[in-house]
């Protein structure tokens, strides 16, 4: 079953078009990564799916309901953390927790329990009489998320969750929600951060500008876009006839960016380094570093952005 | 519970707090006992209508207004917060409509006008008892006063916290407006012993009406004049009113 459907969804703000014709399917019990560099039409996508803010054209269905025509059916059955933080200042933290939950109509007795849950789970309780207003950002942050699991809910977006968090606490997170999708909760999430992207989602969408570059689950990414490797050379001095030397090379890209650092992409990685470090030897070039692995999703995002950047044609 | 209702609890539950107290209880109290026995001796009594009340008993009925104006700060305080904090969206992301926000401004307001009118009334009684009239019209003009005054207050307010940026100070600004209602006002003294320019300036601003409205409940002094005023009232109120519901609904996220 699809839990977000969505086609040739537009928002232009004035002139600009944020989001520039997209397409989606979500399935329930997945989580689906959004993932774009800043300014791709993240959040705005978001908020049109939330029925925060109308598209300027195309369809929206979530949980099968149509957003133009029943926005509050939606937000009823919905979680939603936005990017901007949101907080009562005044209140303390665990206060504000209760109360998030009397504002989604959840019985006293199942409140005061949830509170004291998410307040383990999210390790809030050094800080659970604090006021909201004297967090650090990223236990403000901590308290946001925590605060969006006081009610029920099928379908939860989540923009950028784990901005601020620590190391432990970003861990954490994911496999909390890893364990709510066994449930049967749905997660859209967007992120810049690849490696969580990789470790958390069932499909991938990458989008740029306003536009989806690809969609697939985190493995046929790699497949499809990355089955070369990256051999990252080191060498002891610079040599600025390099470039020329190694100019000869099939079947690889070369990036000479800092003139002692080689990076090379090829998906006939050992026949290309063989040749490069014949070449390097016959021309008495010493390496001091040498390391050669997969592609990461990371350099799959940034190749995919940074051809949709240049102009084509 | 419905929605709305879940909104005003949730507003209730973040606006009062020692801060407000003090300003909207405390202040008041010392205010009507502490001026108005020091100014009884400067003056003696206030001509009101064709009755003549003594200084104390004019100070708090006139206080009672003030309070029905102050307490729509809650609202346009609550606006603004939500914005600033990012709760409007987080409330329009969750399962409220606009208008359930609205609304829940627009009782909060109405909840907290009536309770102070309430308190201030009933702490202030012991000063003008002996000059009170009670009569069938006390109650209802008190009320009319209450929701009247909330709602012309409780607009501008809110239509300030939608006008305002983040980076301004909206606090500064309310009470800088609020104070100059309330001292431009014949809340504090009579408009017949001010100089000519100012007394007009008096019948200029909204809260004149609304204690002339007051003390025609209080001091059975109605009359053909109080009755333009409640019809000025209202007409300003609903005026406001719209154009604040318009702004809030069209308020960007
Ligand atoms: N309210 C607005 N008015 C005008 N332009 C806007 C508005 N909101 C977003 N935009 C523009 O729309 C584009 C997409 O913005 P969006 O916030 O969706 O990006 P994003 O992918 O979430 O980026 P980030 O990773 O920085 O959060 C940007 O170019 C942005 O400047
Ligand atoms: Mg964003």
């Amino acid at each position: 079953m699809s839990a977000i459907t969505a086609r040739s969804l537009h928002k232009s703000y004035g002139t600009i078009p944020a989001v520039d014709g997209i397409d989606l399917d979500v399935r329930s019990g997945h989580i689906f990564g959004f993932l774009g560099p800043n300014g791709a039409g993240k959040s705005t996508t978001i908020k049109m799916l939330t029925t925060l803010i109308p598209p300027t054209s195309g369809t929206i269905e979530v949980l099968g309901i149509n957003a133009i025509k029943q926005p509050l059916e939606i937000r009823k059955r919905i979680g939603v953390v936005l990017q901007q933080p949101s907080y009562e200042p005044n209140l303390s933290v665990e206060k504000s927790l209760e109360k998030y939950g009397m504002m989604w109509d959840i019985d006293r007795k199942t409140r005061k329990e949830r509170t004291e849950e998410l307040i383990g789970v999210f390790d809030l309780n050094e800080i659970r009489k604090r006021k909201n207003e004297d967090l650090s950002i990223g236990q403000r942050r901590r308290v946001q998320v925590a605060r969006e699991f006081m009610h029920e809910m099928d379908l939860l977006f989540l923009d950028e969750p784990t901005v601020g968090l620590d190391p432990t606490a970003r861990r954490k997170l994911l496999d909390y929600l890893k364990n709510k999708v066994k449930t049967g909760l749905t997660i859209f999430y967007t992120t810049h951060v690849l490696t969580e992207a990789e470790y958390l989602c069932d499909k991938i969408a990458v989008i740029n500008k306003g536009k989806i570059l690809a969609v697939d689950s985190p493995n046929n990414l790699k497949n499809t876009f990355g089955q070369e490797k990256t051999i990252t050379i080191h060498l002891s001095e610079r040599h600025d006839r390099l470039s020329e030397l190694l100019s000869g090379i099939a079947d690889c890209v070369i990036d000479f960016t800092t003139g002692t650092n080689i990076t090379i992409q090829s998906s006939k990685s050992e026949v290309v380094l063989s040749q490069i470090l014949q070449i390097l030897i016959e021309n008495n070039i010493s390496v001091e570093d040498l390391s050669a692995i997969p592609t990461t999703l990371e350099d799959i995002f940034l190749k995919m952005v940074k051809d949709s950047n240049a102009p084509h044609n | 519970m419905h929605p709305t209702i879940r909104l005003i609890v949730r507003n209730l539950t973040i606006s009062i707090n020692p801060g407000f107290l003090v300003w909207q209880v405390i202040f008041p109290v010392i205010y009507i006992f502490v001026a108005g026995f020091a100014y009884t001796a400067l003056i003696k009594s206030v001509p009101f209508g064709n009755i003549t009340l003594d200084y104390p008993a004019f100070i708090a009925s006139g206080m009672i207004g003030f309070n029905i104006m102050n307490s729509t700060l809650v609202s346009g305080i609550i606006i603004w917060n939500d914005r600033r904090h990012g709760m409007f969206e987080q409330i329009l992301v969750g399962p409220f409509t606009r208008t359930n926000y609205i609304l829940s401004n627009v009782y909060t307001i109405g909840i907290v006008g009536i309770i102070s009118a309430a308190l201030i009334t009933a702490i202030g009684f012991p000063l003008f008892f002996t000059s009170v009239q009670f009569n069938a019209l006390t109650i209802p003009f008190l009320i009319f006063a209450s929701i009247t005054g909330s709602i012309l207050f409780g607009s501008i307010a809110s239509i300030i916290s939608t006008r305002l940026r983040s980076s301004e100070g909206f606090n500064v600004i309310i009470n800088t407006v609020f104070l100059f209602f309330a001292f431009v006002s014949t809340a504090f003294y009579p408009a017949s012993g001010a100089p000519q320019p100012l007394a007009t300036a008096f019948y200029l601003n909204p809260l004149t009406y609304l204690v002339d409205i007051i003390r025609a409940g209080i001091f059975g002094t109605f009359t053909e004049f109080v009755m333009i005023e409640m019809i000025v009232l209202v007409s300003v109120a609903v005026t406001l009113f719209i154009v604040a519901i318009r702004l809030l609904t069209k308020l960007d996220l």
